[in-house]
């Protein structure tokens, strides 16, 4: 092989090691659990990893303008706690609703703050969110665990046409995320941002409103993802989404999206979130003994 | 002018005061341990054991007549030792702990030792070292070995062969590790009856047990046998047993038969409905009785040993009135009736 070709092949290798990883994730696996492989199996992997996917898809918006959000989690953790707290009584159709717009204006003040103060970078101003909401949320439950009324619990548990209702969700955020970021102009301004705010300034977008909107959807994610979380685990404890940021930001970067921004997209991200659930689940189907007893 | 003459000498003054302070100092003696302050130093109030713990010790805690200052660190190590910090600064008589991490809690110890303020770990020991502290643990191998035996005999006595799951704590926490062990010292002595088909590694984390144990189901959908570290993952294993069809009570088919562990009011709940087989339960009050006691020995200058045991018990439909009353959670239960 000549060196030209090697080299090639090196690329080929560098750019596709995800989908190369996810291969043999899926090789080693199949070839210890005879049940790996299954329709039934994916469909779990899938179901599990929406809420993953969805904060991914939000986190995935802004990262592509060069921007971070730790404080996903956090609020996730809010939204779940004032679902259970104050929003119980309330039909889901009322209450869910309520706890997205609850996302979203969180995401707004995120938003707010990363456009005001563009001297610091959002990490710092996303990070204080995350103490700040996290605290908001264990004062709000005083740190106990918070459970959430049946009628939700049983959307967890229900299929439509065969596909969990989580699946459902999930496809919902991926296609609305899909169709905003490659068909319209607003996509395109936010990809424009993440290369050059500068250039993307000069060319008549309006960077300010590109970077608050990202932060707007992120914290909307954030939201319907704990929704997502909470109809399937039925209980939140202090620890709901504490460190979720980890998670979700690896899968937007395993997929693809580039944490200086202007490159990537939601399918990567999407494949990164079900990348890290199929790991997870791995290890279960083979039994593997995490806690190795001596 | 009239001089005045002292009616009390300085003899005789120095003479009262010195009875007078004898007498007064018997009752002192006596109630020398009201009025104590001290620190409850809980790493969360993430299930409903704890929270039934901080309040049985804030009740026990005004009953002899003492203060409490209580600090919650969200499982944060660094956290926990500036609040144990802090509480020495405050001269606290007492800290009670309940730590997240055997080995980071050491340096704490050590810190109350030099401040000659007791420490009291409850339900979770520290690590072995050189640092003098007295943890009071509930015998979580003897009580799941119990817990497990039960299901055992049940699982003789219907017949047939079982596939169980086991849901583990975190590695950290020195209670998961043994009533891991607990469970599997009665399995193995059965490898023909039951096959452990899957360990779950929760970290006492609500969202990793329930993905654990879909996965788990998903792996062995013949799962029948379901045994779990602590109480407070029944709402995501009762989730999970639901979407995958194996929510029977006893008595129906498909039961799976299931063991719990802390004995909380929701694993009460469960019992009476038939969906929970056995219960490690350990016994809350007793615990709070033996930390405070350790407290008032220490105090008195006596001697106490480093570990001091619950032996527990295990709570089951057949016991279930005779021992209910020791059992914390049928006291939450009731009062939430």
């Amino acid at each position: 092989m000549s060196g030209t070709a090697g080299r090639r092949l090196a690329l080929v290798v560098l750019q596709n090691a995800p989908l190369i990883a996810f291969v043999v994730v899926l090789v080693i696996f199949a070839s210890l659990s005879d049940r790996f492989l299954t329709l039934g199996n994916f469909t779990n992997i899938v179901t599990q990893s929406s809420h993953i996917a969805i904060m991914a898809i939000g986190i995935t918006f802004v990262l592509l303008t060069a921007g971070i959000d730790l404080s996903v989690g956090a609020v996730m953790y809010v939204g779940v706690a004032i679902l259970a707290l104050y929003l119980g009584d309330l039909p889901v159709v009322v209450s869910f609703p309520l706890v997205a717009l609850i996302g979203l204006a969180l995401g707004a003040v995120n938003g707010f703050f990363v456009v005001q103060m563009r001297g610091l970078h959002p990490f710092i101003i996303t990070l204080a969110m995350l103490f700040i909401l996290r605290g908001a949320a264990l004062w709000m439950t005083d740190t106990r665990m918070v459970f959430v009324a049946e009628p939700i619990m049983s959307l967890g548990r229900t299929s439509y046409l065969g596909v969990p209702w989580a699946i459902w969700m999930f496809a919902a955020v991926f296609a609305l995320a899909w169709i905003v970021l490659r068909e319209t102009p607003f996509g395109r301004q936010v990809y424009a941002v993440g290369q050059d705010p500068v250039a993307a300034g000069k060319a008549g977008i309006n960077v300010p409103l590109v970077l608050f909107a990202v932060y707007c959807i992120c914290g909307l994610c954030a939201a319907l993802g704990g929704l997502v979380s909470i109809a399937q685990v039925a209980a939140a404890s202090s620890t709901f989404g504490f460190q979720k940021e980890f998670p979700v930001i690896a899968a937007a970067v395993l997929g693809g999206t580039s944490l200086f921004g202007g490159r990537g997209g939601v399918i990567g991200t999407v494949f990164g979130a079900i990348l890290i659930q199929t790991v997870e689940n791995g290890l279960v189907m083979t039994n593997a003994n995490l806690h190795h007893r001596w | 002018m009239r001089k005045i003459e002292p009616r009390v000498s300085r003899r005789s003054f120095t003479v009262g005061a010195l009875l007078a302070a004898g007498t007064a100092g018997l009752p002192i003696m006596v109630k020398a341990q009201e009025g104590k302050t001290v620190a409850l130093l809980f790493d969360s109030l993430v299930s409903p054991f704890w929270v039934s713990g901080i309040e049985i010790m804030r009740a026990e805690a005004a009953e002899r007549g003492w203060e409490t200052l209580e600090a919650i660190s969200d499982f944060d190590d660094n956290r926990q030792f500036e609040q144990v910090r802090a509480m020495i600064e405050r001269e606290v008589d007492g800290i009670l702990i309940i730590q997240t991490d055997a080995n980071a809690v050491i340096p704490a110890i050590r810190a109350a030792n030099e401040a000659g303020i007791p420490m009291v770990h409850f339900n979770r020991p520290p690590a072995e070292s050189d640092a003098y502290s007295v943890a009071i643990q509930a015998d979580n191998r003897k009580i799941m070995q119990d817990t497990v035996q039960f299901l055992v005999d049940e699982a003789k006595a219907m017949g047939g062969t079982y596939k169980a799951c086991i849901l583990i704590g975190d590695l950290g926490d020195v209670n998961a590790i043994q009533r891991r062990d607990g469970f599997f010292d009665i399995v193995d002595q059965h490898p023909d009856l039951i096959e452990v088909v899957a360990r779950v590694s929760t970290e006492w984390n609500a969202d990793k047990a329930f993905a654990g144990l879909t996965n788990a189901l998903q792996a062995n959908p013949d799962i029948n046998f379901l045994v779990t570290s602590s109480d407070f993952l029944h709402p995501q294993i009762e989730q999970a047993l639901k979407i995958a069809g194996k929510w029977h009570p006893r008595g129906e088919e498909g039961h799976v038969l299931f063991g719990g562990f802390d004995g909380d009011e929701g694993a009460y709940q469960r019992l009476i409905d038939g969906y929970l087989d056995a219960c490690g339960v350990q016994n809350l009050f007793l615990e709070v009785d033996m930390a405070f006691g350790a407290f008032e020995d220490l105090w008195a200058g006596k001697q106490v040993d480093k570990l001091l045991l619950d032996p527990g018990f295990v709570i089951t439909a057949a016991n279930l009135e005779e021992v209910r009353d020791q059992m914390w959670g049928y006291i939450v239960w009731q009062q939430q009736q």
